[in-house]
């Protein structure tokens, strides 16, 4: 070894120690002093605040959700630790503030940490602490903004999503939050958080034994947010709510979009919440009430909750076999009222059968004894694949989209159900029943490509936002995923198909022939539990079929596709149609929608 | 006497230094966190209690046993840092620790452990030239790690697993040239580390340059931490008297800012005291360095003491405002269970190396 570099190294530490010594002594006996004197008269907090959040507009400009300034008092434990009984018996007495047991514990058990007395302080409240403010020694008031949400923003809770102050986990993960900031916490406002949040601003001051301000040190000034516009149409997310409402049916969900851009216009999960009153702070017994309620109104269930979509699903299923060469677009199969695989025997919805019959009658008639024969040409892998091409089982958009449907294949139920695939199975996925499972936004994917020329694209909820830096608002564009290599005939017989789903002689939406503006569309009725026999009668509604119904208008130049989902609704002809012939209806005399050109 | 006679072969200018600093360790988080978390300072009493078991039966093994196994501890300390990327778990922004339940573990801290005897087991085999393929060998052994922690991210303890590893080359008799272009290498390519580092890391440097840049956070702990250190003055406020450090509570102040609360409670004398100690302990270890003469456990001393000194200094350093927040911990006076386990595993094998170097010598001449 080299003698001569250990030598050289023990300098280099030696050396490196002195250096170390020598600021200490600097530190602590030449500036002891001035040190000492800073943190025994002095000390030096943060104080942050929040800027205002950016405007929430709908695609129309329509406000939805805005700041406005609200007061509230906090403390720092070791302030007033030794005198809070006479602190709280003044702000009893003068401010008739009630304080709760849980923050008189935590005054008392605390020390550096702030701790926040009251919220919201009225106006009366803010002057009486002003003008009382001798007795409040080492009490502080602050202005914190309060989110407000407009009448339209009423109608769409789960999408709005709410702001509130970072749990513990979020301040783990993410070094730029302090416990002050206010972030979104769910849907658009965490969605596009980056954009609203701005930058909180901050300012270390020196402040003296009693909590008072002696001189600032540094200031940060907060940066507001920036302003956002949705996709969402604000008009159409009422009338979707106000329909489903008015159709008497308790839960489900109704999702609009632009095939061609794949804009959001509106996304409903019904029943919704009061959002004003929840952003502002739900007491014990109204949570509660939300939480028992059995129509679960905190769950979104258009984004986050999974179905069998039942017969919607032989849109794809169709194409694929198309596409594939299982059958031509005009050849007649013979399809019954049952169809049977050894000793089992699959039956039709219907118990007249079909007849001989294409793939258009078959869409018509949603015949199932069609699609059996269909899907077993096909095979499941074929399906899935075809599910998949689609966007089914997959995030298109992570940031909008937060759960992912499930795409059954062999090995999918090897390992979670544990048995094999059955040739049963794949009877079962070619009409959607079975394992197969997607969320209400999901189903939009099956007809978006369809009626745009074969166009996976990204979904969009963001049209706009405000760029700080250039002063001018940025237009979000559509992005393609990829392109679906199907023929572009073969979508024109999909949509004749779903034409004759209304407009057919045995079309199993033929109310909707009576909607303003010419569509088309696909029913569904997605089996919950296994009746054992067909016309046994179950009253529960939590053991009901669940009603689908995908629409597409107008039907030449489709602009809209309207997508409702009604859990347990019985059946997609009885509930899901009605309330999608309310939409349109509806948005047809609000001038929200035309036969085009 | 049967205590002097487990103890024969322990030196105890490293010995009892450890066990000071941990003793000390435990008593300064108790008052730097009473107030904050109740029973924090418990759990740095059993990291404690576990250190000095180590200090206690590492010494009766035979190092050249560790070191000889050192390649299977190495891959073994490779998979959990590549563990950490698919199953860690995420503090403060940075995916550093494994949940093990009851405790999370940081494995890049046990691979400053895993790559000292792991160099000393590749540098001191057979020949002595170590210019040979020796040297590219060691530098892919520390490389795979060092990247695998800077992308956790986590520049401050890569940095310490490279000083060990580069101190043994450079003593073991590194070629001049090499040595020359590394460094140049290393001028060239910092632009485009910088480029790699996170926001807040490269945030803290520039609040290191230059403190009104980014005054929150980063020049704030830096401030903060100098107005304790200072207002310790000569002899300190006294054990639990101590206001900047807990009114203003740093958050990393129980682990990388400990020695804030000690400069605030104890002043200068004592100050200076712990920066001797730490002097004392690195160099008692270089000097086994040069007096032992089996080349592994040459290589471990120095490898050993030059990350105690280097990470007692950096910390340091940091605290006073001479370097930037990176993220060290002072080695066995910091809050935490995996660095206060890896320094006492260091120092374990370092008096293995000396009880065994003792023996020999007393049966040998």
């Amino acid at each position: 070894m080299n003698t001569d570099r250990i030598k050289k190294l023990i300098y280099l530490f030696i050396i490196a120690f002195i250096i170390l010594e020598g600021r200490l002594f600097y530190l602590q006996v030449i500036k002891g002093d001035y040190y000492r004197k800073i943190s025994e008269k002095n000390h030096i907090r943060i104080m942050i605040s929040n800027p205002p959040r950016g405007k929430i507009y709908d695609r129309n400009g329509i406000l939805l959700a805005y700041d406005e300034p609200s007061f509230q008092i906090y403390t720092y434990p070791y302030l007033v630790k030794k005198r809070f009984d006479s602190i709280k018996k003044d702000l009893e007495k003068i401010l008739q503030i009630k304080i709760p047991e849980k923050i008189e514990k935590k005054i008392k058990n605390g020390y550096a940490s702030k701790v926040i007395i009251k919220k919201k302080l009225t106006q009366n409240q803010v002057k009486k602490f002003i003008d009382n403010w001798q007795f409040f020694e080492g009490i502080f008031l602050e202005v914190q903004p309060r989110r407000v949400y407009t009448k339209y923003a009423r109608y769409m809770p789960h999408l709005l999503g709410y702001v509130g102050l970072p749990s513990e986990k979020e301040l783990k993960e993410n070094p730029d939050l302090t416990t002050d900031t206010l972030i979104g916490k769910s849907g658009v406002e965490k969605m596009f958080d980056r954009y609203l949040k701005g930058d909180y601003g901050a300012k270390a001051v020196m402040v003296d034994a009693k909590g008072r301000i002696v001189r600032t040190l540094w200031e940060k000034q907060p940066k507001r947010g920036s302003d956002i516009y949705l996709t969402v149409d604000a008009r159409v997310q009422k009338i979707a709510y106000e329909a489903f409402k008015e159709s008497g049916q308790k839960s489900g969900a109704v999702v609009i979009v632009d095939p061609k851009t794949y804009d959001i216009i509106a996304l409903l999960s019904f029943p919704i919440y009061d959002i004003q009153k929840f952003s502002d702070g739900l007491n014990k017994k109204e949570w509660e009430n939300l939480l028992k309620n059995r129509y679960k109104p905190l769950f979104n269930k258009a984004l986050n909750g999974i179905y069998p979509p039942g017969s919607i699903f032989k849109i794809t299923v169709a194409l694929a076999a198309l596409q594939e060469g299982v059958v031509a677009p005009y050849q007649k199969i013979f399809s019954g009222s049952q169809f049977q695989i050894g000793k089992w025997v699959y039956r039709n919805w219907d118990p007249r059968g079909c007849g001989k019959i294409n793939i258009m009658q078959a869409l018509e008639m949603s015949c199932d004894t069609y699609f059996y024969k269909v899907g077993l040409d096909l095979g499941s892998e074929k399906i899935s694949f075809y599910a998949r091409l689609f966007g089914l089982g997959e995030k298109l958009s992570p940031e909008i989209e937060q759960k992912k449907g499930r795409i059954p294949d062999p090995q999918w139920k090897i390992s979670n159900i544990g048995e094999p695939w059955y040739l049963g199975d794949t009877v079962n996925y070619s009409i959607g029943q079975g394992f197969l499972a997607i969320t209400p936004f999901d189903s939009t994917k099956i007809l978006v490509p369809v009626l745009n020329g074969g166009y996976v694209l990204k979904p969009k909820l963001l049209k706009a936002y405000f760029d700080m830096e250039k002063r001018r608002f940025v237009k979000v564009e559509t992005q393609r995923i990829r392109k679906l290599q199907i023929k572009r005939f073969f979508y024109n017989v999909i949509k004749k198909g779903l034409y004759q789903v209304i407009y057919g002689e045995r079309g199993t939406a033929k109310l909707l022939s009576l909607a303003p503006v010419k569509n088309g569309g696909k029913t569904g009725t997605a089996q919950v539990f296994r009746h054992k026999k067909r016309k046994e009668k179950i009253e529960k509604w939590y053991l009901q079929n669940h009603a689908w119904f995908i629409d597409f208008v107008p039907y030449r130049k489709p602009r809209y596709v309207i997508s409702v989902f009604v859990e347990h609704g019985i059946g997609g002809s009885r509930t899901a149609v009605p309330i999608t012939k309310a939409i349109i209806q509806k948005m047809y005399s609000e001038g929200i929608l035309n036969e085009g050109r | 006497m049967k205590v002097g006679r487990f103890f024969s072969g322990y030196d105890i200018y490293i010995f009892l230094p450890v066990v000071f600093l941990i003793i000390w360790g435990i008593l300064n988080i108790y008052s730097a966190t009473i107030h904050e978390y109740k029973n924090l300072y418990l759990k740095q009493a059993l990291y404690g209690i576990v250190g000095i078991g180590i200090l206690f039966i590492f010494p009766r093994i035979d190092y050249r046993k560790v070191v000889n196994i050192s390649p299977f501890i190495y891959i073994i300390g490779i998979l959990s840092l590549v563990a950490v990327i698919f199953a860690g778990t995420t503090i403060l922004g940075a995916k550093r620790w494994i949940s093990l339940g009851l405790f999370t573990i940081q494995p890049s801290e046990f691979m400053k452990f895993v790559l000292i005897i792991t160099t000393a087991y590749i540098l001191g085999s057979r020949k002595e030239n170590i210019n040979t393929k020796k040297t590219l060998i060691t530098v892919l052994t520390v490389g795979v790690p060092f990247f695998l922690t800077m992308k956790q991210p986590d520049l401050g303890t890569a940095i310490t697993l490279l000083i060990p590893v580069a101190v043994m080359l450079f003593v073991g008799g590194l070629n001049k040239k090499v040595i020359y272009g590394v460094i140049l290498i290393g001028i060239l390519s910092s632009p485009f580390i910088w480029d790699h580092l996170k926001d807040y890391q490269k945030k803290r440097i520039i609040a290191f340059i230059n403190p009104e840049a980014d005054p929150f956070k980063s020049a704030y702990h830096i401030l903060q931490s100098k107005i304790a250190i200072g207002s310790g003055q000569i002899t300190g406020k006294g054990f639990l008297q101590g206001t900047q450090s807990k009114l203003f509570f740093l958050p990393e102040q129980h682990t990388d800012f400990i020695f804030a609360t000690i400069g605030e409670e104890w002043g200068f004398i004592f100050s200076s005291f712990i920066l001797t100690l730490y002097l004392i302990l690195g160099l008692r270890i270089f000097y086994w360095g040069i007096k032992v003469k089996d080349p592994e456990g040459k290589y471990i001393c120095f490898g050993a003491g030059s990350l105690i000194l280097t990470q007692a200094f950096i910390n340091i350093a940091m605290t006073i405002g001479l370097a930037p927040v990176v993220g060290i911990t002072l080695p066995f006076l910091s809050y935490g269970g995996s660095s206060m386990i890896t320094f006492s595993l260091i120092a374990g094998i370092v008096l293995s190396v000396i009880r065994i170097h003792k023996s020999q010598k007393l049966y040998f001449g």
